[in-house]
């Protein structure tokens, strides 16, 4: 029998119909506001002019100031400290806890919920207490270095979880064991290739988190770059909003990287809490 | 009963044609079988009778009306699904309800017929339970109890029973039958096992491709293949490369042997080169009584390996006329073993003769 | 030996007995110095700094224990400080919460393109991570005196005076962080949703309300309640954007004043105010732990 050769009038209507309608709805607003603002910063940075200038020349003033680059390095350096501390302290461990004592697993569940139970103001208002009894510790940057990792917990060992949940790890240390290495030796040669992603994943989101941290910084009195865009800001807006952009830059280029890097398998471990 | 008309259903997905123009007729109260390996269109076609997906062009016809204007809500079609289909948050009851309620019976009405059809499926005790509390067979009789709670024109179901085990995948085949014959409800059943399709339905449309190789009782699709596919795919066929040396009579030469075949399809002259196909049961072993020549129709074969398969053992046979399978009872095989020679029959009324 | 200890603990190279044999249960023993140090570490900068925190809420500037910090923030001005935060936590939870559930519900729909959910799991890691001091410029920017809203609007005749530190106002640029959120953590849930179901009811007669009504909602619900209270919690801490922006009516605004403030130092008072937060805090996890345990029964 011949086929009908006109095309099919019936996906035409399907495609018009009121569920489609209803949900594109939902996406568009969506798009409004999360793009919105973003546009509004670009379009601010340009059109806006103060002191006779176009914003847009305050954006090269902003590299010009020397506390820019000090407040990013120093916001960078802390980011990288983070990580190192994070990872020597959960890498070690929850693989220990995979290997030997998988019942301490939802004992970990719940620690790695806590920091989101302790807002940050509230956590750094009982740490300073406590460190005040170290005061060579708590004017040191690397105080804050410290106190993110219990920010970054969360999403470190979910990261890792996950990734060591995707491998077979009782067999691969069996194997490694069976053919001479131990323990150590195992975790280092045969397990942490296998956890790029989850380390690289977790790593990323630490250092997203460490640089946009703003609540602990500067009630320890720290010029990181948040503090310093909300310095500067505060007392020029119009800076502010550029410094804001190329802060939205960064971590969107943060976030792509891990994008790009770890394809699947990301889900709320994404979100970093900075406020 | 509703009567449902395939024509010419086309579907593509970019690159792959799913569907090239399948035309099907079945029957009201006719349980006819959609057979076919992965990927051969037979649950995109199901799909698109069901109302989860359109074609790219085509028809399909109940009762003579289009359907294919109507959304899958309003089709009034029962559908079983492969699996997880019940709705978990709801008991074995409340699932059988579901149509009803959309259809705004009342409680008692819906509650009564409930009851009737999961007593139907042998689950009548089982109404208060969850699906999780159910095992994989009892889960698929409730969605079939749900399925034809509403009384359905068509039913469809898609696999429904590939993700159970062997036996109760037996034993559901047989009372999904006997349902269907007790409602007389027009039935289109999508299947990958050919044992499941052949042992229930009144029709079996064997698929490849997106197209119907063969439309028939089980046994035409089974004892007259007429396309190599269908040969291949409905059981184990032996392959036999031959020329035609006569056509009104039927003759095909095989190694040097004269076969005559029943019904020779037209189409073939004589000098072609043809495939004739036979089925291990029909693959006769003498044993050597006497070390005497083969009987006339009669050829040399060697054993290379057996397999037992329960009642019958399939014997595997290196011939003039090529490898061959043989399926003989398995008191006979005892007396076999690999390299014994032996003296192979065909029966001339079993061969077919096959286009290629 | 190194090599007979990364066998299982189940896994004994001796006869067994009855009983553990003793050589099992002291390696069972020694395996937990393995995590001592990550325990340690979690004391310290976490665990015990929160119980400071909490007995410090009881003690006077001269360590002597009252009721006093716990009295003095139920009185103006922390009261209303507390009701406005908890105000904006529960309207950006109900927004972002709803307006998440939509959307992703949306962007997973069956016949929606396929690129939507890579670009907005995506996007939403990122817009989620852009809370804090950069997101109040970029209001500022949006709905501030000169931001380039206010002043499409005010070409189209409306005078929009936008305040930060109202109800909506700030709720609205919460939901900048919210909303994201919201969609990373829903997309899994809906994914539960099994797109069997969706045409089970379909075929049995059910439209997408009905199917919604019946299944879907009951289904999902327990989830985006507890997801919801998690967006409660995460707006209720939230400091930086708020402070950028010069709200002072919230409890993390008054916190941090207290502790290095300009106008008055009481930080026994922020001590208590702490607690306060922790205690709700504490109060919404313990309703969202119990919600999803519910929840994870059907999504199965």
């Amino acid at each position: 029998m011949t086929a009908a050769r006109t095309p099919n009038p019936h996906r035409f209507r399907r495609a018009l119909s009121r569920v489609h309608v209803w949900h594109w709805l939902w996406i568009v607003v969506a798009g409004l506001v999360f793009l919105v603002p973003i546009y509004s910063v670009i379009q601010f940075s340009l059109s806006g002019t103060v002191k006779g200038q176009p914003i847009l020349h305050w954006y090269y003033t902003v590299f010009d100031d020397p506390n820019f680059l000090s407040s990013f390095w120093l916001s960078l350096q802390i980011s990288l400290e983070t990580v190192a501390i994070s990872l020597v302290l959960l890498v070690p461990t929850v693989f220990w806890i995979h290997l030997r004592l998988p019942r301490l697993r939802p004992v970990m569940e719940v620690i790695s919920v806590l920091p989101f139970v302790v807002p940050p103001i509230a956590l750094i208002v009982g740490l300073s207490v406590f460190l005040r009894q170290f005061p060579w510790l708590i004017v040191r940057p690397e105080v804050l270095s410290l106190i993110y990792v219990v920010f970054a917990l969360p999403f470190v060992y979910r990261s890792l979880d996950a990734g060591l949940q995707a491998i077979d790890l009782k067999t691969l240390t069996e194997a490694a064991s069976s053919l001479g290495a131990s323990t150590f030796r195992t975790l280092l040669t045969v397990i942490l290739p296998n956890l790029r992603a989850a380390i690289i994943g977790g790593s990323l989101l630490t250092v997203a988190i460490a640089m946009g941290e703003f609540t602990i910084s500067s009630l320890l009195g720290f010029n990181t770059f948040s503090v310093y865009i909300y310095n500067i800001g505060t007392s020029t807006a119009y800076e502010g909003v550029a410094l804001s952009f190329i802060s939205f830059i960064i971590t969107w280029g943060a976030m792509l990287s891990l994008f790009l890097l770890g394809r699947g398998g990301r889900s709320s471990a994404q979100v970093a809490i900075a406020k | 009963m509703a009567t449902v008309q395939l024509r010419g259903l086309r579907r593509q997905f970019g690159d792959v044609v799913a569907l090239d123009s399948l035309d099907l007729d079945v029957a009201s109260g006719e349980f006819v079988s959609l057979l076919g390996p992965s990927g051969c269109g037979k649950t995109t076609a199901l799909r698109i009778i069901a109302g989860f997906e359109w074609p790219d062009a085509g028809e399909v016809l109940v009762d003579g009306r289009d359907v294919l204007g109507l959304t899958a809500n309003k089709r009034n079609m029962g559908m079983v699904f492969q699996a997880y289909s019940l709705f978990p948050n709801m008991t074995a009851q409340h699932n059988v309800e579901f149509g009803l309620r959309v259809r705004r019976h009342s409680g008692e009405a819906r509650a009564r017929r409930a009851r009737e059809l999961l007593e139907l499926v042998g689950l009548g005790s089982a109404m208060d339970r969850y699906p999780r509390q159910l095992s994989g067979g009892q889960q698929q009789r409730v969605a079939l109890a749900r399925s034809l709670a509403i009384e359905p024109n068509v039913l469809l179901l898609d696999e429904p029973l590939s993700a159970l085990d062997a036996k109760v995948r037996v034993q559901l085949r047989e009372e999904v039958r006997r349902i269907q014959l007790e409602l007389g409800i027009t039935t289109l059943y999508v299947t990958h096992d050919q044992e499941e399709a052949l042992s229930v339905s009144d029709r079996v449309a064997v698929m490849s491709d997106g197209r119907v190789e063969q439309v028939g009782t089980p046994a035409e699709i089974y004892s007259g293949p007429k396309t190599e596919f269908v040969a291949n795919f409905v059981g184990t066929m032996n392959r036999l490369e031959g020329t035609m040396i006569s056509r009104p009579d039927g003759l095909v030469r095989v190694a040097g042997i004269d076969f005559k075949v029943p019904d020779a399809t037209l189409g073939h002259a004589a000098g072609d080169s043809v495939q004739l196909y036979v089925r291990p049961e029909d693959v006769t072993i003498e044993l050597l009584g006497n070390g005497g020549p083969p009987s006339p129709g009669s050829f040399e074969g060697r054993v290379t390996h057996l397999t037992f398969l329960g009642p019958v053992t399939r014997v595997g046979l290196l011939t003039d006329l090529g490898p061959l399978l043989a399926d003989v009872s398995s008191a006979v095989a005892l007396t076999l073993s690999a390299d014994t020679v032996v003296h192979v029959r065909l029966d001339s009324s079993a061969l077919y003769l096959i286009s290629s | 030996m190194a090599v007979a200890d990364l066998a299982a603990p189940d896994q004994v190279a001796e006869p067994v007995e009855r009983g553990r044999p003793p050589r099992q249960a002291r390696r069972r023993r020694w395996a937990f110095l393995g995590v001592v140090p990550f325990f340690a570490y979690i004391s310290i900068f976490l665990l015990i700094p929160t119980g400071e925190l909490i007995v410090d809420a009881f003690k006077t500037a001269n360590g002597r224990f009252t009721f006093a910090n716990v009295e003095a923030i139920v009185h103006a001005p922390y009261v209303p400080a507390f009701e406005f935060s908890l105000e904006v936590s529960a309207i950006c939870a109900l927004m972002g919460g709803l307006l998440g559930f939509l959307v992703a519900n949306a962007v997973l729909h069956d016949g929606m393109p396929r690129f939507l959910r890579g670009t907005f799991s995506s996007f939403s890691g990122m817009a989620a991570n852009f809370a804090g001091v950069p997101l109040a410029f970029a209001y500022v920017a949006t709905l501030g005196a000169e931001g380039i809203v206010t002043r499409l609007l005010a070409h189209l005749g409306f005078n929009l005076s936008y305040n930060f530190d109202g109800l909506i106002g700030l709720s609205l640029v919460y939901l900048y962080f919210q909303l994201p959120l919201m969609i990373l953590l829903v997309i899994p849930s809906i994914d539960g949703l099994r797109r069997e179901w969706r045409e089970a009811a379909a075929n049995l007669g059910a439209g997408s309300f009905r199917f919604w009504w019946h299944v879907g909602f009951p289904i999902v619900a327990p989830s985006v309640f507890g997801m919801m209270v998690l967006l409660f919690g995460n707006a209720f801490s939230a400091y930086a954007t708020a402070e950028t922006l010069g709200v002072t009516n919230l409890v993390t605004v008054w916190i941090a004043q207290l502790v290095n403030g300009n106008i008055t130092v009481d930080p026994q008072v922020a001590y208590a105010l702490a607690f306060g937060m922790i205690v709700i805090i504490v109060v919404t996890v313990t309703i969202y732990t119990l919600i999803q345990r519910r929840a994870s029964r059907w999504l199965r």
